[in-house]
């Protein structure tokens, strides 16, 4: 959708067309109206920080890894960098479908490190924890 | 030479296959040779083979000088367990157990004889592919095959075994049959090699990691069981069939019970107290079977349903159930088709269904959307409706929306459903459901929030039960999680003489 503001800067009238693109973010497009001259960038606010995800630390090459099954909240994150674990040990519980899943160890190994925290929104096939 | 002699010395020679060398690598490979293979699968000394004194005629190539014993497959039949088997294993120690059009035809021939007198085949693959010196020959000998593995189809057992490399054209045939069973590290399947990859796309993959065992199992549901060896994969082979009928006119196979059919089990505690919490399926069927023994379909697949063949009293059922331990137990694209297939399989056979049900709905998502799930869930509906055997469905908790009516509810032709008390049978959970019928009341309420939780529970005591559906007859009884064996080894013994049929028509039309 195309929004059209008219925008005073130091005395200086312009027209802004604001157009809202889902998912990327926001975009602005100024297009001086009324100036032929191209207008001095207004001072503009400081941009607020991006948010980024909360990854907690990177994969290490060629270490094998834990992924979301499904998209859904973690809720209980039960292991931490180095923790020593065995098959179908419970590593983190994962809320989906109104359901507590237990996300459990694939094969014995120690936690190399662990990609999110309580409360991190998920998508199926994130990296949850990497082992060595 | 004595005629007799000479008789002896050429059997002697093809028996030997591709000579001691090859055999020593065959061997050496972790691989047992075709003929130690179909020892494996058959009775005691109950083997006969066919066809030994085949031979291939190609001529271009140096291939008129190539011989090859018994063409580079081994073809017969034999008893398992007592019960008549046809089956071919291919040769890799004679010219890389490769495909042309005589080897082609003594497959064919025997698949042939197999559907003439109503028996399973087993087809155990271990070649390197088309043989390229026969050319369109070779080609034809895949086609035949496929012609003859889809037009016994739903007629006789077909079960193919990848116990070696399955490459190209080849691996349709096994794509063709009822099941699949690959040995772990020896079997490989793929449509084209890590080479013909490397060169079209760059991309670099293992031979394992683009069509081992595991990937198949696991990744591309391809294949339904995995072995870590020959001899393991041929018991599992034997096993399967105890399960199947040796043909779609007869009934599965009924072995005397030693379990009692009356037999309590112990399930009155297994469902939490919360229903938010998961618990694991696997543990009812094994309760609930003759002696807790499951053989399990695709167990390394959408693990969300578990598909499995038990006995009850003594007789096969195919069971279909959530497995609220895998992705809270929801459906999406691969559960749908594994269950589809597992439903459509038991259909062909005869085998009695029962569907175990704890489904807290679809899984929601982009992926699943444009993946196609409303393609591939119709799959499940269509499967259900469909087949005429004798279908059970019993609802151990959550069975919400539209995911209760795609695993065989009462409209969708279950002859008898039953539920446990803990049994939640509603168009929607209950949060869902307070926020849309209660939305004025919690709007204009004082205190939303505890209208909400007074609104949730009151819609949890009064719909998230098994009685409103039971008021209305979708469930046939409530019964108590202990007395369920019996009441299920008594259902299918009042089912058993069931009879539904289909509209006339060629064949239905399902989405695939």
């Amino acid at each position: 959708m195309i929004k059209k503001y008219n925008v005073t800067v130091n005395g200086n009238s312009y027209q802004v067309e604001v157009e809202e693109i889902k998912e990327a973010g926001v975009v602005s497009v100024a297009q001086p109206a009324q100036k032929a001259v191209q207008a001095p960038i207004p001072a503009m606010a400081k941009p607020a920080p991006a948010t980024v995800p909360v990854a907690v630390a990177s994969i290490p090459a060629g270490a094998s890894t834990t992924n979301s099954p499904m998209p859904g909240t973690i809720t209980s994150v039960r292991v931490v960098a180095g923790t020593s674990v065995k098959r179908g040990d419970v590593l983190f519980i994962l809320e989906a479908m109104k359901m507590e899943n237990e996300i459990y160890a694939a094969d014995d190994g120690t936690v190399a490190a662990v990609h999110v925290t309580q409360g991190t929104a998920v998508n199926t096939g994130d990296v949850l924890a990497s082992f060595n | 030479m004595d005629k007799l002699e000479l008789l002896r010395s050429k059997r002697e020679r093809i028996e030997e296959g591709g000579g001691a060398k090859r055999i020593a690598a065959q061997h050496e490979a972790g691989k047992l040779t075709a003929r130690e293979r179909l020892q494996l699968l058959f009775d005691e000394a109950s083997f006969v083979e066919l066809d030994a004194f085949v031979k291939h005629r190609g001529t271009y190539f140096g291939m008129e000088k190539t011989d090859a014993p018994s063409d580079g497959v081994v073809t017969g039949y034999g008893k398992v367990n007592g019960r008549l088997v046809y089956a071919y294993a291919q040769d890799f120690t004679v010219i890389g157990g490769s495909l042309g059009e005589m080897h082609a035809n003594k497959i064919v021939k025997v698949m042939e004889l197999a559907g003439k007198m109503g028996a399973p085949f087993v087809g155990m693959n271990d070649s390197g592919g088309a043989r390229i010196q026969e050319g369109v020959d070779a080609l034809s000998g895949f086609g035949k095959i496929f012609y003859a593995n889809t037009r016994m189809s739903g007629v006789i057992p077909q079960i193919s075994v990848i116990m070696g490399p399955c490459a190209g054209g080849a691996v349709y045939s096994p794509a063709l049959t009822d099941f699949i069973f690959m040995v772990d590290k020896t079997g490989n399947m793929y449509i084209t090699g890590p080479q013909v990859i490397k060169t079209v796309t760059g991309e670099e993959v293992s031979m394992e990691t683009l069509g081992g065992a595991m990937t198949h199992n696991a990744v591309s549901g391809v294949a339904q069981f995995v072995s870590p060896n020959d001899t393991a994969c041929i018991a599992d082979v034997r096993r399967l069939l105890d399960f199947l009928p040796s043909n779609n006119m007869e009934n599965p196979p009924a072995f005397e019970a030693a379990d009692d059919m009356n037999r309590l089990a112990d399930l009155n505690d297994i469902i939490p107290q919360e229903s938010n919490k998961a618990y694991d399926m696997k543990e009812i069927i094994k309760r609930l079977a003759d002696d807790g023994d499951m053989m399990e379909v695709a167990p390394h697949f959408a693990m969300n349903i578990i598909t499995c063949f038990i006995r009850l009293n003594g007789k096969p059922v195919g069971v279909i159930a959530n497995q609220p331990r895998v992705m809270a137990g929801c459906l999406d694209i691969n559960c749908s088709d594994k269950a589809a297939r597992f439903i459509r399989t038991c259909d062909c056979f005869n085998i009695p269904i029962l569907n175990l049900v704890d489904v807290p709905g679809f899984l929601p998502g982009t992926a699943q959307e444009h993946g196609g799930i409303i393609r591939h869930g119709a799959k499940m509906l269509f499967a259900y409706c469909e087949a005429t055997v004798p279908k059970v469905t019993l609802i151990t908790r959550k069975a919400y929306g539209g995911a209760y009516l795609a695993m065989c509810s009462k409209d969708l032709g279950a002859d008898l459903v039953f539920a446990w008390p803990s049994a939640e049978i509603a168009v929607m959970g209950p949060e869902g459901a307070a926020n849309i019928v209660f939305k004025n009341e919690i709007k204009n309420s004082e205190d939303p929030i505890a209208t909400r939780k007074e609104m949730i529970d009151n819609y949890t005591n009064e719909f998230a039960t098994p009685y409103k559906a039971a008021e209305r007859g979708f469930v046939d009884d409530v019964i108590e999680p202990a007395h369920s064996r019996l009441r299920l080894i008594d259902a299918f013994d009042m089912l058993a003489t069931k009879r539904d049929k289909l509209p006339a028509k060629k064949h239905g039309n399902i989405p695939l």
